[in-house]
């Protein structure tokens, strides 16, 4: 019952006054952010981390902010699935099938409100998953030695591509290229490596310019390219008239949806499109032919929301535990804690109590602020999905540029950003994902540091690396997740268009 | 035939190259070599780097096309405005040349040139006055800094 303790002083940080107000803040930022079209919640992370440093947060109160934010973008995404058919982000585009359906026949405020609520019990779920899990895992991951870390970090590559993932070599190509500008600057022996004396380099390439740049400028050039310059028809919204047994009948998909999709946060390369996607094709099975699935089923509507937020939640127990995220969010998250000096990782949890658990506890009240944003406040976010993306992008990009001019004041950064921008719109177009370049930028230094240490230990044998069972499962799952996706890839994302189409020829 | 990833895949292997060569000239760390030396794990990354993108040449993904003729032209412009927006942002000052910067990239992104560019100067305005006054941070005034208040 330690743990209970902990979340109550977790409870003390979070519903400090400034703090909620910053939680407050975040979720209405990230409901905002997962609504706009063009801007996922990785990115809006991103955008917004600059700017948390130059605030002067506290610690608790940057990362208390930023997971609302996160929390927000994921409540945030429903939005413009439902009203638009278009998914904010793509664990988004299971709510498409049934909710876009809802709102075709008028009843879009319902629609929106389902899935609120749904959102809200799957995250619940979720958390409370998170507070059981996470301190065990914690405490187990205690145990692992340099060598188990090293493969660990493999694995959280290997797997970063997901089950459904396309290539998983150019997740290798990524990953390698992130781990070697990782390696520019001066390593821990006082040697300069890659920096051609140029002084800027000295200290690395700093991460947060990269993810701003690879992030939100390259979704810029993407936006120019589309000429998806105007705004989008959307539905009208009717009034809200939502009676308790709607709300009842939901809460059994909503919890289904939420275990399943915490299940497939958790799990190492699994993530919340497929949380969401199991979370509904479930809801089909039990519901049965009693459902009417497609054609606007409220159920259809809970259960990938409640998944998709489960497993958005899901994704924080490696991300806090281990310091290894897996998901492009998460990654960003990371990048925040690195950048507030706090190690993730075991440790944290021990050394940061107060930080962790005043999270975690922000996780649950970010829950219930976003719960009261959205249902009587759906109208603010619903009016902002029509401002268009050539006025919404332009602005976006100046608060990036001013987000990362105000960190150190230098116009150099800025042009490496841009470096970056087109650097992230080139590999976006060759279908590189940009994830493994953020975390090998992140977990490089961790990487090699871990390296080291094994090889100090067993004196230059390189055995090490494989020399326990520990080490040895990381390694076989860093290897299925390569390789899996070749296999059994193809068949699962067949399996999830499938539903997808007919939805969209039964909407027709 | 697809060129896309076969030409990314030998830049990658080129660098992969490069890099390696460049990792085996650091000069020895100060108190002798040790089992994992600075090179060791650059190395490591060269040959990894190295092999996936062999893969890449031997078994490249079906190509996306590339936009050419007016959209490339476009994208080259939006990235002129971003370096040239990074160049004037001292000198101009961050109020003029975000006006500049984000009207122009509003216009060229299908806005009508009026309302684009008064887009940019009321953001630009706007998050001057929130970042001096809410936040308490100095963005350059530049030319404007007649303006500057005390």
């Amino acid at each position: 019952m330690e743990t209970l303790g902990f979340l109550m002083d977790g409870f003390g940080v979070a519903l400090q006054p400034h703090n909620l107000m910053f939680a407050l803040i975040g979720a209405f930022l990230g409901t905002l952010i997962g609504a706009l079209p063009g801007l996922g919640p990785a990115n809006g992370v991103a955008i917004l981390i600059p700017l948390a440093f130059t605030l002067g947060l506290a610690p608790e109160t940057a990362l208390i902010m930023l997971t609302s934010v996160y929390a927000g973008a994921m409540y945030g995404g429903r939005i413009s699935s439902i009203l638009l058919n278009i998914p904010g982000d793509e664990p988004a585009m299971m709510t498409c099938l049934d909710g876009y359906p809802m709102a075709q026949q008028g009843k879009a405020s319902e629609a929106l409100a389902i899935s609120a609520v749904a959102s809200f019990i799957g995250s619940l779920v979720a958390t409370i998953g998170l507070i059981i899990l996470a301190p065990l895992l914690a405490k187990f991951a205690l145990t692992f030695g340099p060598a188990e870390y090293f493969a660990l970090f493999l694995l959280a590559f290997a797997t970063l591509g997901g089950i459904t993932g396309k290539n998983p070599m150019k997740t290798v190509v990524a990953a390698a290229i992130g781990l070697m500008i990782a390696t520019v600057g001066i390593d821990s022996t006082g040697v300069q490596r890659f920096t051609f004396g140029t002084l800027e380099l000295y200290e690395g390439v700093d991460f947060i310019i990269a993810i701003v740049g690879l992030f939100a400028i390259s979704e810029l050039l993407f936006f120019i390219e589309e000429k998806a310059g105007g705004g989008k028809e959307k539905m009208a919204v009717n009034k809200l008239s939502l009676k308790w047994k709607d709300i009842r009948e939901i809460l059994p998909s909503s919890f289904r949806g939420g275990v399943l999709g915490f299940i497939a946060g958790v799990l190492p390369g699994a993530g919340a499109s497929l949380g969401s996607f199991i979370g509904y094709t479930l809801e089909k099975k039990v519901v049965g032919k009693k459902g009417y699935f497609g054609k606007g089923d409220p159920r259809g509507v809970a259960g990938p929301e409640a998944g998709n937020n489960g497993a958005s939640s899901g994704a924080l127990v490696p991300m806090l535990t281990l310091g290894v995220p897996g998901s492009g969010t998460t990654a960003v998250l990371l990048a925040l804690l690195i950048s507030l000096n706090i190690t993730p990782g075991p440790l944290m949890f021990t050394q940061n109590a107060d930080i962790v658990w005043g999270v975690i506890a922000a996780l649950l009240v970010g829950n219930f602020l976003l719960l009261i944003l959205n249902i009587p406040m759906v109208g603010i976010f619903v009016k902002l999905l029509s401002v268009p993306p050539m006025y919404l992008l332009p602005i976006v990009t100046m608060i990036a540029f001013v987000g990362i001019y105000s960190i150190s004041n230098t116009v150099f950064d800025l042009y490496f950003m841009v470096i970056f921008g087109v650097a992230g719109y080139l590999l976006r177009k060759l279908e590189i994902p940009l994830v493994p370049i953020i975390l090998g930028l992140l977990l490089g230094p961790e990487m090699e540091k871990n390296l080291r240490h094994a090889m100090d230990i067993s004196d230059g044998d390189w055995t090490i690396l494989w020399n326990s069972g520990l080490a040895i499962g990381l390694w076989v799952f860093a290897g299925l997740g390569l390789i899996l996706p070749y296999i059994i890839g193809p068949i699962l994302r067949r399996r999830m268009r499938n539903p997808i189409e007919e939805g969209a020829s039964g909407s027709d | 035939m697809v060129f896309n990833d076969r030409i990314f895949g030998i830049l990658m292997i080129v660098l992969a190259v490069a890099y390696g060569w460049g990792a085996t000239q650091f000069p020895e760390p100060f108190g002798g070599s040790e089992a994992v030396g600075p090179e060791t794990f650059p190395l490591l990354l060269a040959v990894v780097l190295g092999l996936s993108s062999l893969y890449m040449v031997v078994r490249p993904d079906p190509d996306n096309a590339w936009p050419w003729s007016r959209t490339g032209i476009e994208l080259i412009v939006a990235v002129v405005v971003l370096v040239l927006y990074a160049m004037l942002l001292q000198p101009l000052g961050f109020i003029i040349s975000t006006a500049l910067a984000v009207g122009t990239l509003c216009w060229r992104m299908g806005s009508r040139p009026v309302k684009a560019y008064i887009t940019g100067a009321v953001s630009g305005v706007v998050v001057y006055l929130v970042f001096s006054f809410a936040l308490d941070l100095a963005l350059p005034l530049g030319i404007l800094s007649f303006l500057e208040v005390g």
